[in-house]
């Protein structure tokens, strides 16, 4: 048995054990069930389970996480009927009821999440009972720094929680994946405050008024879903559309695709937020988008280009540049990708992006094969861009992106390219109009026979 | 100053106000009103905006609570206040004139909201909960209603969305929870103005979900103009021929009774007809390639995508020759306005008062090369837009 199978094993034993610890601790409890606190039990375990399943899961800066103010709201009303351990069970039955697992039959998520919301909510009732046991529902301000205290415990102990098996499974570092998570919960505190309301409305108003606050929840998270279904299908569009225009030149074939990828790796080591990542990734997917005015012929001739035909290429920056200033959200990216400015670009007062950009750009170009020269190594596009660091390119991208793909063990360029292609005249090893790197694969890269034949 | 900053001002300048009167006149009603004067004001700038139809400013909710908690004098006064003070400090509209039809708008929309509530409490008389809620949910309805009557009377235009109409329910439910619960049902109890401020979340949330959605639908509009726009760039096409296509097209269709989506989707279609054209290699001759091979080549490339498929059929259908039996079918339909929109702009060269003459020659053309339907609509259009007087005739 693997070491992973044995621990899966034993956190869903212990996760099953502190699931029959608290629901058995529910019912020898003293106090513990009237009709009033079954009928409670009913509502929010009925709503968190709801919450739960229609939660949008969104890498966004925000989520609409209903079964946080279930839970908050749970915690008052069991506080207010003094049942220590009734949010714990809405938390196990909420875990209990994953659609998702269910479906996929993962007995051991299951587990865990019915210990990790039971446990947690444990946590967070605790940190209510402290500060509001015996005062009167009435203060809205005890109940304001109650609420927040058991949200704040809540939050973190599911993060503390969570993060185990997330980093497990990805192989990731405990204490990333927890800064990534607690980082995400924060985004479900006003949620939390929320469930103060929530709570106040079933207590002084019944429970059939607590319709009234869950409509506008679920008109917010519909209206969210529409636009992660338009921000999806834009994506996929654009995508696809770039996909199909590159068809004009076989030999940039994912490009677009590969400079955006290489872009994002640069923008996570610089710490973008989400927005300014999304901005990144769209403007590098679009950032050739000026090649469309280049007739075919020219972006596929595989000799020397004439002086008029190279002025038609070199046109296309313009282009693109144009193009992308003629879109808001990417206007304040779609800055000049000159040597000077991209050099010049510090993060903070110059827009970094063109720079980025411009990085991720010339390594995709020297990692992949083109008309003119078959691709380098990735060792080759490397020293080529420490060598332009600070004159050609910015120095930090530069740092950036090698330290990126050092730091994940991915290989480009000569032996590792993802397309075959086929050509009509093969490219040679290196070309006149290689970038200026023919010096670099006149040393590196002719193959031996070939330079002891010349 | 931005908008946040903006909302800051009018948030701390309501509660300054509050702490004065406290301060002077301890336990007055004046300093929840004053409060509540200032989330009005700073509300006016955070504005629910579904698609097609009137922003909602998160103020209307604070009006409801502002009705509930004064008098119908008091609460004239604080919204007068509170709209004077969003008319300094708002961006928007940037003219004077603008602004003080916005502040008028707004005293009318609110008063109705003080007035419908005061005239429901009165009518229903004892307070409980079920006749509390329903008198706080009309008076929400009454400043939505009319900020929407007044939207179909300026754009001449009286469709609605379904989004539209859920911005309206969740601006109504949480005005009601908002000035229930700040005061109880009997008047004495509830939150205080935590109340309103909790109950805020849920629009907050609203306002971000439209606030992305909205960006993210104009973001995808600018992309198809600016790939429109390509073919204008390289040379292949004349400058602005794309959004001339266009806007011609959606006229088109809208006398031909087309629907919404329909003419969103001719619209996308018009202003990637020629995108085709930068796939095609230029011939040796110099002449511009056929029209039929760069149909051909956008349908291709936009078939090829789950959203602008629609418009790969409209452009593939646009050279296709007109069939008074096949016509009906919507792509088709909308590939005829394209091509007689196309060849009406390619004709005029863009020129107003060269519209008659291209008209002419559009009629003159084989029958079978332009709907006849879709030039009577032209007729129309031109007609409508004052081009054919004075010309040719």
């Amino acid at each position: 048995m693997s070491t992973q199978s044995k621990i899966r094993i034993a956190v869903t034993v212990g996760c099953i054990a502190s699931c029959g610890f608290v629901a058995l601790a529910a019912f020898v409890a003293p106090h513990s069930l009237s009709s009033d606190v079954v009928f409670a039990f009913v509502v929010f375990g009925v709503l968190a389970v709801a919450a739960t399943n229609l939660d949008v899961i969104a890498r966004a800066s925000i989520g609409m996480s209903g079964s946080v103010m279930i839970f908050m709201a749970a915690v008052v009303v069991f506080g207010e009927y003094s049942f220590f351990l009734g949010p714990a069970l809405v938390g196990l039955l909420c875990g209990l009821f994953d659609v998702v697992h269910l479906r996929k039959r993962e007995w051991d998520k299951i587990a865990f999440n019915c210990a990790s919301d039971a446990l947690s909510l444990m946590g967070g009732t605790a940190a209510f009972f402290l500060i509001a046991a015996d005062k009167p529902i009435e203060d809205p301000f005890i109940l304001t720094v109650a609420v927040a205290a058991a949200a704040c415990t809540y939050l973190l102990l599911n993060a503390v929680f969570v993060s185990f098996p997330v980093a497990i499974s990805g192989g990731d570092q405990y204490r990333r994946v927890l800064r990534e998570i607690l980082a995400f919960n924060v985004g479900a505190f006003p949620f939390a405050l929320l469930g103060l309301g929530l709570g106040w409305v079933y207590l002084e108003l019944g429970a059939a008024v607590v319709p009234l606050l869950v409509v506008p929840i679920l008109i917010a998270r519909s209206t969210f879903a529409s636009y992660l279904e338009l921000k999806a299908g834009q994506e996929q569009t654009i995508e696809t559309l770039i996909l199909a225009l590159e068809a004009k030149d076989p030999y940039t074939a994912g490009h677009a695709q590969r400079v955006a990828t290489f872009s994002e790796y640069v923008g996570a080591e610089l710490a973008f937020g989400q927005r300014r990542m999304e901005r990144l990734r769209y403007a590098a997917l679009m950032h050739d988008i000026g090649k469309l005015v280049v007739p075919n012929q020219i972006l596929n001739k595989p000799g020397r280009l004439t002086e008029a035909e190279f002025e038609r290429v070199k046109r296309h920056e313009t282009v693109s540049v144009e193009l992308l200033h003629r879109i808001d959200f990417l206007a304040p990216v779609a800055g000049d990708t000159t040597t000077e400015a991209a050099t010049a670009a510090v993060d903070g007062t110059d827009l970094i992006e063109p720079a980025i950009i411009h990085v991720a750009d010339a390594f995709d170009a020297m990692t992949s094969t083109r008309s003119y020269r078959r691709a380098l190594s990735q060792e080759t596009a490397f020293a080529e861009l420490r060598d332009g660091a600070g004159t050609q390119f910015n120095a930090a991208c530069v740092d950036a992106l090698i330290h990126s793909i050092e730091r994940r063990g991915e290989q480009y360029g000569a032996g590792h390219e993802v397309d075959e292609h086929e050509w009509a005249v093969a490219p040679p090893e290196a070309g006149t109009g290689s970038a200026g790197l023919g010096h670099l694969v006149s040393e590196e890269l002719v193959p031996e026979e070939q330079a002891a034949g010349s | 100053m931005r908008r946040w900053a903006r909302v800051l001002v009018l948030v701390l300048g309501g509660a300054l106000v509050a702490i004065g009167i406290e301060i002077a006149h301890p336990g007055s009603p004046w300093a929840p009103l004053a409060m509540i004067g200032g989330a009005i004001a700073a509300g006016e700038l955070i504005e629910l905006k579904p698609p097609l139809r009137a922003a909602l400013p998160i103020s209307f909710a604070f009006m409801v609570v502002l009705a509930r908690q004064g008098s119908v004098q008091d609460a004239a006064l604080v919204l007068v206040v509170a709209e004077l003070a969003t008319f300094l400090v708002r961006s928007e509209p940037t003219s004077v004139e603008g602004r003080l039809a916005l502040f008028g708008e707004r005293i009318v929309e609110g008063l109705a909201a003080v007035l419908v509530y005061h005239g429901m409490a009165d009518a229903l008389g004892a307070p409980s909960t079920s006749k509390l809620l329903f008198a706080l949910a009309v008076a929400a309805l009454a400043p939505i209603l009319i900020a929407e009557i007044g939207r179909m009377i300026r754009e001449r235009d009286a469709s609605v969305t379904a989004h539209g109409r859920m911005a309206d329910v969740a601006l109504v439910t949480s005005a009601t929870l908002m000035a229930i619960s700040a005061i109880g049902v009997d008047g004495n109890s509830g939150m205080g103005l935590w109340g309103p401020a909790v109950f805020t979340i849920p629009l907050l949330a609203a306002w971000y979900s439209y606030e992305h959605l909205e960006v993210i639908r104009r973001t995808y509009d600018q992309t198809i103009r600016a790939l429109g726009a390509a073919p204008e760039l390289g040379g292949m096409v004349r400058d602005g021929h794309a959004e001339r296509v266009a806007d011609l097209a959606v006229a088109l269709g809208g006398v031909l009774g087309f629907s919404r989506h329909e003419l969103a989707q001719l619209e996308t279609a018009s202003l990637l007809h020629h995108l085709g054209q930068v796939c095609l290699d230029e011939p040796d001759d110099g002449r511009p390639p056929e029209p039929l091979a760069v149909a051909e080549a956008g349908a291709t490339i936009l078939r090829g995508t789950q959203l602008l498929a629609p418009a790969g059929d409209i452009i593939a259908a646009e050279w296709m020759p007109h069939r008074q039996s096949i016509s009906s079918r919507p792509s088709v339909m909308s590939g005829q306005i394209l091509k007689v929109a196309s060849a009406f702009d390619e004709l005029s060269d863009g020129h107003l008062e060269r519209a008659a003459l291209a008209l002419e020659a559009l009629r003159s053309a084989p029958e079978y090369l332009y709907d006849g339907r879709v030039l009577g609509a032209l007729d129309i259009v031109l007609d409508r837009r004052g081009l054919l007087d004075d010309q040719l005739c």
